[in-house]
């Protein structure tokens, strides 16, 4: 009883401290298994590397690349209806399954392990890395069940425990700033970490310099299998060169060379937002070699180019001019005059002109030869 | 009096009956025309439909009147109906190439009112959703300001609220039928709209915390997802209306709408509402982001392009019946039912055509005329079983008019993808289905 009452006082304590239902699950959790949740949540945290070509899970499908539902417990190359590379049939033993080395040494860099691979991905070349995604993939079986989502934090909710009573109300500092005194001031290390956002002036942009030939052997590692080896993108992966002077055709397209406006959203969303599924992985200076290489692909550079922070304002796009302010209300319909027609409005009997092109728009239906696409 | 009233209650009754018959013959008839459209209702048209035989469904004891359902806490966060699972987002699969970087749609024709029920908000994300837990979320303000200051959710918490309805509206919503009819669905030419209550703090307020500089005419919002969206917003509209929301129809925001803070732009194009928002910088130039350039730029027909075109113009559509929700009820008193909205303010009024545009009558609009949000319209007809073509037409209180898909096309050309806010037709056949079409 008494036991149970000091347990309880202690709780109240943490229960104050708003992370009683973290704490209390961290607890039953390391009382558990404890390795196996470390393992699995940063398995689960370098599996998101992966998730942009390989889907797990119970509805999981083959993407870009193979499901890996049970991958461990699967020969290797066996996912059905998945076409691997002719690299990947000729070197990898496809009546065995993965043994954990030839997976680890196949993670750690894929296109040198296996030349030829579709596998399109630089490698984890941290040890600890691999390991924890190899574990993490091992516990999922081939009906895609995971892990308990609780197993995949522990580390976060750990750090959420201090274990420290609170202060007093009174005894916590108002800070200076502002009206209502909200929030604390910012950091410069904080604020260099987090503003990486760059305008047509320059302003924003990192020292650094990256040439055309630097450009392209990244692009071939780490673009191409989605954007295709000339930019021309594979599939409906966005295209990224081409289509100059196709702005007024039936299909125009839109690429850095044909559209856009500025250089430097081509360098700012590269490093914000690329490669897709690993953003912020590339050094300023893989950034500047790629935004040159995306330059020659476009044939605005020649292959000698090198482009840094000192002539990058000088380089100015074709499309630059070609972009004006909403004019929507101009246009002749936009508002009404008078009061609207209501009796006989249009003269004759009503004629279709068009109907649906596509009527079953279900997931499965079929690719529509000119489909349109959304932006 | 007891055997008067008995007497009477009796006659009235039969009456009922004898009407009820004849509603049921018409009834047979047109599900037999009908055909396979019936099977949607199932049981209860065949039958309804099933002569003068008293329906079992009443003369019988049902299972769910005698044994006891579920009790309470058999689902502690409650779901609909299982008989509701066709009440779902849609996806249209090949329009992308990889489902995080994709949209879904809103199925509005299972909808009513005027409020979106939060899992059925519609989903475009960039790098997928973003996993954040609260107790981990910052947002940073930064740039022309005073102090550059980081707020917490706590922090954020401690501003005053306020609770809007707004509409979100996708600006690629209808951009697929620029070149004429395509999707057959409202939920597909319509559905990237949504209308929730959202509670958070003014962006104003947040800013005043900071000090921005006079020199401040613009902010950059930035997404904590793996996207890192960012869009620039002119002060003027961030000092006016802008909510940092961190609950939709008063519960939490739903992680693929930016849980735990999005930005909320009212009247403005959705991509603008960044979600998983955790930094706001200051700065006296836009910044000419990808997604205000090579996206959300409409290109015009001479080859020029408009850019920051923020505003969602007027615009409505008839949501039932519908290519997804054909008529099923044969002939008689019909109601048809639609959405209007506009990021210019409320909906003055909305005319609906039956005949492809040659008449128009004034529809009702019921619920709440909120600002930038969306409004509800009903009008009820007597549908004699012919071929209807269904239209909708818009006016917002600052009278813009919602235009015909040609106006649009005469002024813009077929490759503007945005803000394709033409008047949409529904062609209802004399079985009661529908399909998305043009006329003239
Ligand atoms: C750029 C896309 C891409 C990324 C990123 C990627 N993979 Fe792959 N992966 C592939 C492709 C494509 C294949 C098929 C290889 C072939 O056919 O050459 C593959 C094959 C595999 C296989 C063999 C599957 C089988 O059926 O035998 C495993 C295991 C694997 N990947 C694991 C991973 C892991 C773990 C990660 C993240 C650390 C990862 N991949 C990241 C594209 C990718
Ligand atoms: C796994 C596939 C994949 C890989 C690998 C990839 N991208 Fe992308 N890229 C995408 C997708 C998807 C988008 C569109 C994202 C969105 O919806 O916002 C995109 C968009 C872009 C755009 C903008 C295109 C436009 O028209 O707006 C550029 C530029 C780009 N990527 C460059 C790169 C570069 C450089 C690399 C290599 C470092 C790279 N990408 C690697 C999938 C990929």
């Amino acid at each position: 009883m008494r036991i149970v009452a000091v347990a309880n006082a202690s709780l109240k304590r943490q229960f104050i401290d708003r992370s009683l239902p973290v704490v209390l699950s961290v607890i039953v959790f390391f009382h558990t298994h404890p390795t196996y949740a470390q393992d699995l949540g940063a398995g689960a945290t370098v599996f998101k590397q992966c998730t942009s070509c390989h889907a797990i899970g119970p509805n999981a499908k083959n993407q870009f690349g193979p499901h890996l539902n049970g991958v461990m417990q699967r020969a290797a190359g066996s996912a059905e209806n998945y076409a691997y590379s002719e690299a990947f049939e000729n070197s990898i033993d496809t009546e065995s399954v993965w043994d954990t080395a030839k997976l680890d040494a196949f993670l750690q860099a894929p296109m040198s392990y296996m030349p030829g691979t579709k596998m399109a991905y630089q490698g984890l070349s941290n040890a600890d890395d691999r390991a924890s995604v190899i574990a993490y993939l091992a516990s999922i079986d081939s009906s895609g069940q995971l892990p308990e989502p609780a197993a995949t934090k522990p580390e976060k909710t750990s750090q959420t425990s201090d274990g420290q009573q609170r202060s007093l109300a009174r005894d916590i500092p108002i800070p200076e700033h502002g009206l209502l005194h909200l929030g604390r001031p910012a950091l410069d290390a904080e604020v260099i970490a987090w503003d990486i956002d760059i305008r047509p002036d320059g302003v924003g942009l990192p020292s650094g310099s990256g040439d055309v030939i630097t450009g392209g052997e990244l692009y071939d590692e780490q673009c191409a299998s989605c954007h295709g080896v000339f930019g021309e993108g594979e599939g409906r992966w966005p295209i990224l060169a081409g289509g100059q002077d196709s702005l007024v055709d039936d299909r125009p397209e839109k690429t850095i060379g044909s559209y856009w406006p500025y250089l430097s959203t081509v360098y700012d969303y590269i490093r914000r937002a690329m490669p897709f599924g690993n953003a912020r992985s590339l050094s300023d200076d893989d950034v500047y070699a790629l935004t040159a290489y995306l330059l020659y692909l476009n044939d605005l550079v020649d292959e000698e180019f090198e482009l840094s922070d000192q002539n990058f304002t000088d380089i100015r796009l074709p499309n630059e001019n070609n972009f004006m302010s909403d004019t929507r209300d101009e246009e002749p319909t936009h508002q009404i005059v008078g009061e609207p027609c209501m009796q006989n409005c249009l003269p004759g009997i009503v004629k279709v002109i068009n109907r649906a092109q596509i009527l079953n728009v279900t997931p499965d239906a079929e690719e529509a030869s000119d489909a349109p696409t959304v932006d | 009096m007891r055997a008067k009233n008995k007497a009477s209650g009796s006659t009235a009754g039969a009456e009922f009956l004898d009407k009820n018959a004849g509603q049921r013959r018409q009834l047979l008839k047109s599900s037999v025309a009908l055909g396979g459209l019936a099977t949607g209702l199932g049981a209860a048209t065949s039958s309804l439909a099933a002569s003068t035989a008293p329906e079992k469904l009443i003369t019988e004891v049902q299972d769910w009147n005698r044994y006891l359902g579920p009790g309470v806490d058999a689902k502690p966060y409650g779901q609909p109906s299982v008989h509701e699972a066709d009440a779902v987002r849609r996806d249209v699969a090949w329009l992308t190439a990889d489902a995080k970087s994709s949209v879904n749609f809103t199925p509005l024709h299972k909808l009513d009112g005027i409020i979106t029920p939060n899992g059925l908000c519609f989903e475009r994300h960039h790098g997928g959703v973003a996993d954040i837990s609260p107790a981990d979320h910052r947002l940073m303000i930064n740039g022309l300001v005073k102090t550059p200051l980081i707020f917490t959710m706590e922090d954020i918490s401690r501003f005053p609220r306020e609770n809007h309805v707004y509409f979100l509206e996708c600006a690629a919503n209808t951009g697929m039928e620029w070149r004429g009819a395509q999707l057959n669905g409202c939920q597909f030419t319509h559905g990237m709209v949504h209308n929730v209550m959202y509670t958070g703090v003014r962006l104003r307020d947040v800013l005043a915390e900071a000090g921005v500089s006079p020199k401040g005419k613009w902010i950059l919002p930035e997404g904590g997802d793996a996207a890192h969206m960012t869009r620039s917003i002119p002060m003027e509209k961030a000092m006016d209306d802008c909510l940092i929301a961190f609950k939709m129809n008063g519960e939490a925001l739903r992680p693929e709408q930016g849980y735990p803070l999005r930005l909320v732009v009212p009247g403005w194009e959705g991509n603008m509402w960044v979600k998983w928002l955790r930094r706001i910088e200051v700065g006296d130039q836009p910044w000419h982001q990808r997604e205000e350039t090579s996206k959300y730029t409409d290109l015009l027909a001479d080859g020029q392009a408009r850019r920051f075109t923020w505003t969602m113009d007027v615009k409505s559509v008839i949501t039932n019946p519908s290519p997804q929700a054909p008529i099923t009820h044969g002939q008689g008193q019909t109601v048809l039912s639609g959405l209007a909205w506009s990021g210019h303010g409320r909906i003055k009024r909305v005319d609906v055509s039956i005949d492809g545009g040659r008449h128009w009558h004034t529809a009702r609009l019921d619920g709440e005329s909120l600002n930038k949000s969306v409004h509800r319209f009903y009008y009820e007809f007597n549908w004699q079983g012919q071929e209807l073509f269904l239209q909708s037409r818009a006016i917002d209180e600052s009278r813009n008019l919602q235009p015909t898909k040609d106006a649009l096309r005469a002024a813009r050309g077929e490759n503007s993808i945005y803000h394709n806010n033409g008047i949409q037709t529904w062609h209802v056949r004399a079985d009661g289905s529908a399909e998305n079409v043009e006329v003239s």
